[in-house]
Order: structure tokens, then C-alpha cells, then sequence
């Protein structure tokens, strides 16, 4: 629900009213079908009041008022005896809606976890599908890591195709009772693994009621563990696929290898990270061991407690509003020499003697090499050198001239092309880089003037200053590689005639060199020695600064607006780009449990 | 280290309904972690009248782990390879449960020869034909079952000459045939890798 909750705000935000009535109507759609099926609606009427608000209660502890909304509409949505206006009509109050997307998106909603508190974040989530469902610890376990440990998804499931269903995607055997134990008699029975005759005592059966000897499971975990399927392995007999019960497993092979236990834990705890979508682990090198968990939209930028910021979605360093996949197409291209060794192929011919690449540099086609050797540019063989100016005596071709020059010019201007925006995006880069060391400079001016005891006391706009160039720095750069893609005649060939695709890339480079100007200047005034002038002059940088940090602020925003609004919108394919914050990555929080 | 115990209960169960089942599996030697089984060509295939030799090895974690079996008598089939005779089959990989037996994998692998899957291939260029010229297929398959998987009619000592004429000494020659029960094919197999 958190999530269905934020991607509307979100779309609101982002769209005009008519995309906004879509998703409405989406949204009753949804439910509208649900309600068509008689059993469906039978078992939502007697789940969801109950479910909903053990549901809702175990999630206002970490998604505060947002949830809550939620929360009270669905009840007020079910409690109405299935009223067919699904009411939205507070979030088409423009304040309200702007509440909503500062909470989703300026409210830090991103958590680290320290391999410390993993343990407990990982026990939240089992405590309450426990609760929810009246599970044990190693059946909620399964089930959340079936789900890839979305609660919500296990209760959507729940909902939407009822307990049983839910347990058996997840292989899960819920048993009524525990007339499972083993009995202490000492009768014998057959194991049909071991083949053995053995003392009932010494057997075990698991949730699914198949039976085996201890001994027997033992070998079975300890093979599984070190095969690597430490969370989920499932009972031995053939097409049996529920999983076995933890406590059981780690009882057995601790008896038997202490460090494989240890190790199995290990594995079942990790798994909350890497089978979880929301967790990811931090990129940092070398590792910090922490992982950050998310609470809303996978697509964010996040920056973990040891500093490192980086896109959620692709663990790559924040790139926004470069999408994931032109942002990975962008660094494999930088990466590889392609251009280069593209204009080799197409600007030189090799030598038919030495071998060596040959350029043309004016002249007519009987080119001479450097080793002595002459040979016709247009087919590359090996002539002599008896020629006029449109002919090489003994030698003809000159069919594929035509193709070759159009080739020629396509791959030149595509070079020219690539290196136009690498250029800037690294004009942009080198800059951030260089304005690193800004930041202590501008501490050293604010100590002066501090020193100086000026009128001003406060020199937050110095810092802040300095904070909107670095962001808005990073804006600009990354704005190159996502024009080049989203301008390119190849990208998205499909989706923009040429004379769109035209208008949009000039409307686009407005917006960016207004946004680069301003950068520009602002990067200017903080390189002033104003921490040297007169108190007068100081209160005047003071408010250019703070204007211009403002302005950057408002044309980021408004770029953003536009890729959204103008390009993105428009468009058949999904791109999926961060949005706008006007602070920055989201700044990860320590978990509170 | 393999469950000895459990191998010798199993050889004895399997062999028992030998006459009903036409599956057998007996050690290759003393040491019981290395067994050839055999599985009759099923009826109404290009396979039938054949009988096909298959070599179990044993892991360390059996049954825990599955056994390793390929096939010893060439065969031509899209889910065996023609070359090494290595046999794609769920319940020898991933799908293998340890409440299975050498008994119930060789009766899967008995079913495979009767329903190929050749949109799962081992062997590619089996499976095209199959898929394409059917006929071409059933014909190459039945060959392959008179050539490779019909107990010779010739007699033991016809066998042991026909060997030594080849080149092989004549003491290595009896005791190779002996271990691979009687099969030239097999046992000049044995005796070409040394």
C-alpha cells in the first residue's frame, strides 16, 4: 500500500489533471474487477477489515501519517459497503498535494543498515507477517523470502488469491497442530532413505509429513548448505519442494559442524539484503558493510552513512537524470575506444606494403605512403605513381565511391556528435572535481570574516552556496549523456519524428544553458575574495549568492519539469529517471527499531 | 563418504524383480562406487530389442547427491549425447531428491529413450533431425540400436579372437570382456582408452 501510495503521488506531481483521472480510474479498475468475482469479494469482506488493521498498525510504526491516509481510505473504501467513488478528492487540494510529495520526497524515507541492527530489521519484518498470519519464525522467513521480502506483496497475495495459494507459491505447510513431534517410543520403522530400521525417536518429521531419520536430514542440510541453498531447502522427498524448518537444520548440522551452522545463519540473514528489493548493499569500496533499505520508489539516489552516494536502481554513482540504461551505455562508450577506432576505419586506409594506417589529407586519390609505396585511396590497392588528377595510369575503380562518402560523412558527424556532449559532460565533471577543494577554501573565508566580526553571523548562505553548486554541477554534467541519448536519431528512432526530436533538443539546451550560466556565475562569486571586502560589499555577494543558489535551485527544477513534462511523457518507452530533490541524494538515516 | 549400506540394500531390490523390470545394476568391480546398470530399449521405440548399458558413478554424498550416470552403449538420441553419451535429465541434476534410487533414475532414464524432450536438447544435432526429418531420425536410431546395443551373437571365444587379431594381448582381452560382461563393443572401447 506504501508503494502504491507514493508512485501515485508521484504521478500526480509530475502530470496535469488528465493523467492524474487515468490512474484513478486505474485504480477502480482494479478493484472494480475484484469485486466482479463472488468468493473474491466474500473473502475480502471478512480479511480485510481484521487484516487491514493489524496490516496498517504494524506499518504506521516506521511510515507515519502517509500510511495512515491509506490506511483510512481503504477502510473507508471497504467499510462502504464497496462505494463506487473512490474518494481522491483531498489530494486534488494543491496543498495537500504538495504535503504529500515533500513527505515522499524531501522526508528522508531511506535507512542504513549496519551489519549491528540487520538482525533486528530483518526480525520486524518476520514479527509481523508472524502476526499477520499466525505463522512460526521459519515459515514467515520462507514466505518472505519467497516475496523477495515485500510484506506488502505477501499481503496482495494474500488478498488477492487467499492463504492457500499464498503458502504454496511460496512452498509453505502450514500444519493445525503439533502431533507432528517425535514420539519417545522406541518402536522401529523403515527410513527410505538410509533404508535402515530405525528407532521412531531418532526420526523427524517435517511441516510436510514426510518422515526420514535424523541422521539422514542431517547429511541432506549439510549437502544443501555448502551447495549454497542454505534459504530454501526443501524436504528430501522426491517432488516434495517445502522448505524445512530452520530451527530443525540449524539444530541438526551445529550437532555435526558447528561452522556450517554458523555459516547457514550467516546465509539466512544476508538473505534479507540480497533477496530483499528494497536493500541493496552499498557500493563503497572497500566495503563499509552497510546496506541501505529504502521505503518508497526504487528509483532514487541515496547517499549511505559513510558518505558514498549512488543510484538505488543500478548501484552506480547518482546519475540522474541520466537514466540507469543510458547511463550504462554512457561509460561503455567512454570506456572503449570505439569513436576512435572508428575514425581510424573510416578516415585511414592501410598501406598495402607497410600495413600502417594512411590519412588522406588533401590532394587527389593517389596517395603516397610515408614508406614510399603508392596506392589508390579509393580502393586501396597498390599502384605506381604515373598519374593525372583523375586518373592512375593501369588502374580503374571507382564504383563504391558514392557509399563511401556517405559512410564518411555519417561516422564523422556521429564523432562530432559524441564528442560535442562528452566534452561538456566532462568539462562539467573536471569542474566538480576541481570545486571539491572549494569547500574548504570557503570554510577558511567563512573563519575570516567570523574572525572579522561583521554584522552577519551567520554564513549558512556560504555553505549552502557551495552545496547548490556542487548539486547542481552534477545536474548539468550528467544532462549531457541523457541528451545525447534522448536526441539521438538511433536511440529511440521509433518514438519522435525529426522535427519533434529538433524542437524538444533546442528547448532542452535552453533550459541548459540558462541553467549553465547560472552555475557558472555562482561558481564565480564563491571564488571572490569576499571574506576580504568591506561589510558593505560582503551583504551584496551575501544576496547574490543567496539569489543565485535559489535560481540554480528553481532551473533545476524546471529542467527536470521539462524532461518530464514535455519529453518523457510523450514517449511509448518507460525511461525511468530520479526525480528532482532540491536536497540532494537522500541522506540514509540510521535504523530506529 | 557413500552410503555403502544403502547401495548394497539397493542392488539387491533392484535385481530382485530383474525378470519384470529388465533393469539391472551390478558393480563394476569390487569397489562399489563404480556400477554399470542396464535398461532394455523400451517397446515400440527405434530403441527396442536393444540393451543399453549406462555407467553410475557414485559421489561422496550419496544419496544426498545425485548419482553420475552417462550412457556406456552409443546411442542416438536428442536428449543423450551421440559423442560422450552424457544424459540431460532433470532428476540427475537439480531435481534429484534422495528418497530417488539407482532403480527409479534408470526407469526415468528408460522413459526419456520412449518420450524424448528434444526442446531441451544434449545433443543438437539429434534433436534438429528429429525435429525436421523424423523418419531420418527413427532409421539413424534404430542403426544405431542394432549396431551399438545388440549382445553380439557371436561367441565368447569368436570375441576374444577377433580382439587379439586387432592387436590386444590375449589375458587383457579376456579380463576386459569379462568386466564389461561379455560386450565387444565395450570392451574394445576399454581396451582402445588403455
Amino acid at each position: 500500500m506504501e508503494n502504491l501510495g507514493a508512485s501515485i503521488v508521484l504521478r500526480m506531481e509530475m502530470i496535469t489533471h488528465g493523467q492524474t483521472n487515468g490512474d484513478r480510474e486505474e485504480i477502480q479498475e482494479q478493484f472494480g474487477r475484484e469485486r466482479t468475482d463472488g468468493d473474491r469479494e466474500e473473502n475480502l469482506r471478512t480479511i480485510l477489515p481484521t487484516m487491514l488493521q493489524q496490516f496498517f498498525d504494524g506499518h504506521r510504526i516506521h511510515c507515519s501519517c502517509e500510511g495512515k491516509r491509506w490506511r483510512e481510505r481503504y477502510l473507508d473504501y471497504y467499510d462502504d459497503d464497496y462505494d463506487d467513488d473512490f474518494d481522491f478528492d483531498d489530494d486534488t487540494d494543491p496543498d495537500r498535494r504538495a504535503e504529500v510529495a515533500l513527505q515522499t520526497r524531501d522526508g528522508s524515507s531511506c535507512k542504513v543498515i549496519t551489519k549491528e541492527c540487520l538482525l533486528a530489521a530483518q526480525r520486524e519484518d518476520i514479527q509481523r507477517v508472524m502476526e499477520l498470519l499466525s505463522l512460526k519464525e521459519h515459515q514467515a522467513r520462507t514466505l518472505l523470502i519467497h516475496y523477495r521480502w515485500d510484506v506488502d506483496k505477501v499481503f496482495e497475495v494474500l488478498v488477492e488469491k487467499g492463504k492457500d495459494r499464498l503458502y504454496a507459491e511460496a512452498c509453505v505447510m502450514v500444519q493445525d497442530d503439533d502431533n507432528l513431534n517425535s514420539t519417545h517410543c522406541s518402536s522401529l520403522a523403515l527410513c527410505e532413505i538410509c533404508m535402515e530400521e530405525v528407532p521412531v525417536y531418532k526420526m523427524t518429521t517435517m511441516d510436510c509429513g514426510h518422515c526420514f531419520c535424523n541422521n539422514c536430514w542431517t547429511e541432506h542440510f549439510v549437502v544443501k548448505i555448502n551447495e549454497g541453498q542454505s534459504r530454501r531447502i526443501s524436504c528430501m522427498a522426491h517432488k516434495c519442494y517445502v522448505v524445512c524448518d530452520e530451527d530443525k537444520i540449524r539444530n541438526y548440522v551445529s550437532e555435526k559442524d558447528p561452522d556450517l551452522a554458523e555459516q547457514f545463519d550467516r546465509y539466512l540473514l544476508e538473505s534479507y539484503i540480497e533477496d530483499n528489493k528494497r536493500v541493496k548493499w552499498c557500493p563503497s569500496v572497500p566495503h563499509c558493510g552497510n546496506a541501505i533499505r529504502i521505503e518508497y520508489d526504487e528509483y532514487c539516489e541515496v547517499e549511505c552513512a559513510c558518505g558514498v552516494q549512488f543510484c538505488f536502481s543500478c548501484s552506480s554513482e547518482a546519475h540522474s537524470p541520466c537514466s540507469c540504461q543510458m547511463w550504462e551505455l554512457w561509460t561503455q562508450k567512454c570506456r572503449d575506444e570505439s569513436e576512435t577506432i572508428n575514425w581510424i576505419t573510416v578516415n585511414t586506409k592501410n598501406c598495402p606494403k607497410c600495413h600502417k594506417p594512411v590519412e588522406k589529407n588533401g590532394g587527389c586519390n593517389l596517395v603516397k605512403c610515408i614508406c614510399g609505396q603508392s596506392f589508390c585511396w579509393l580502393c586501396g590497392g597498390a599502384t605506381g605513381f604515373d598519374h593525372t588528377w583523375d586518373s592512375i595510369r593501369g588502374h580503374t575503380c571507382g564504383r563504391f565511391k558514392e557509399e563511401y562518402t556517405a559512410n564518411v560523412a555519417r561516422a564523422t558527424s556521429e564523432i562530432m556528435r559524441y564528442s560535442h556532449y562528452h566534452d561538456r559532460f566532462k568539462a562539467h565533471s573536471d569542474s566538480l572535481k576541481a570545486e571539491i577543494t572549494l569547500k574548504e577554501k570557503l570554510q577558511r573565508k567563512i573563519s575570516n570574516m567570523e574572525a572579522r566580526e561583521l554584522e552577519i553571523k551567520n554564513y549558512d548562505w556560504v555553505t549552502n552556496g557551495a552545496e547548490r553548486l556542487f548539486r547542481s554541477r552534477r545536474i548539468i554534467s550528467y544532462s549531457y549523456p541523457f541528451a545525447y541519448y534522448m536526441f539521438s536519431d538511433t536511440f529511440l528512432s521509433e518514438e519522435m519524428t525529426k522535427e519533434e526530436r529538433n524542437i524538444k533538443k533546442n528547448l532542452f539546451e535552453d533550459h541548459q544553458q540558462q541553467l549553465e550560466g547560472h552555475i557558472e556565475k555562482l561558481s564565480g562569486f564563491l571564488e571572490e575574495p569576499f571574506d576580504m571586502y568591506l561589510e558593505e560589499k560582503v551583504m551584496e555577494s551575501r544576496m547574490r549568492i543567496m539569489n543565485l543558489s535559489k535560481t540554480a535551485d528553481v532551473l533545476c527544477k524546471n529542467l527536470y519539469d521539462y524532461i518530464d513534462n514535455e519529453i518523457l511523457l510523450h514517449l511509448g518507452t518507460t525511461i525511468n529517471i530520479v526525480p528532482y530533490r532540491s536536497k540532494g541524494a537522500d541522506k540514509a538515516v540510521e535504523l530506529d527499531l | 563418504m557413500v552410503d555403502f549400506g544403502r547401495v548394497q540394500k539397493e542392488l539387491q531390490e533392484c535385481n530382485k524383480d530383474i525378470n519384470v523390470s529388465g533393469i539391472s545394476v551390478n558393480p563394476k568391480s569390487d569397489n562399489l562406487t563404480n556400477l554399470i546398470g542396464t535398461i532394455p530399449g523400451p517397446i515400440g521405440t527405434p530403441y527396442e530389442g536393444g540393451t543399453f548399458n549406462i555407467d553410475i558413478d557414485l559421489p561422496d554424498g550419496y544419496p544426498f547427491e545425485p548419482p553420475r550416470m552417462k550412457f556406456a552403449t552409443k546411442v542416438w538420441h536428442p536428449n543423450i549425447s551421440s559423442q560422450s553419451g552424457a544424459i540431460c535429465l532433470d532428476i540427475l541434476k537439480d531435481q534429484w531428491s534422495p528418497a530417488l534410487t539407482l532403480k527409479t533414475a534408470l526407469l526415468s532414464i528408460q522413459a526419456l529413450l520412449s518420450a524424448p524432450q528434444p526442446d531441451d536438447p544434449q545433443d543438437a544435432v539429434v534433436a534438429q533431425q528429429y525435429l525436421k526429418d523424423y523418419q531420418t531420425f527413427a532409421s539413424t536410431a534404430h542403426y544405431w540400436t542394432e549396431s551399438f546395443a545388440k549382445a553380439s551373437s557371436l561367441g565368447v571365444e569368436e570375441k576374444v579372437q577377433k580382439l587379439v587379431e586387432m592387436g590386444f594381448p590375449e589375458g587383457l582381452v579376456r579380463s576386459t570382456l569379462e568386466v564389461v560382461g561379455g560386450d565387444e563393443n565395450l570392451a574394445l572401447e576399454k581396451l582402445c582408452s588403455g
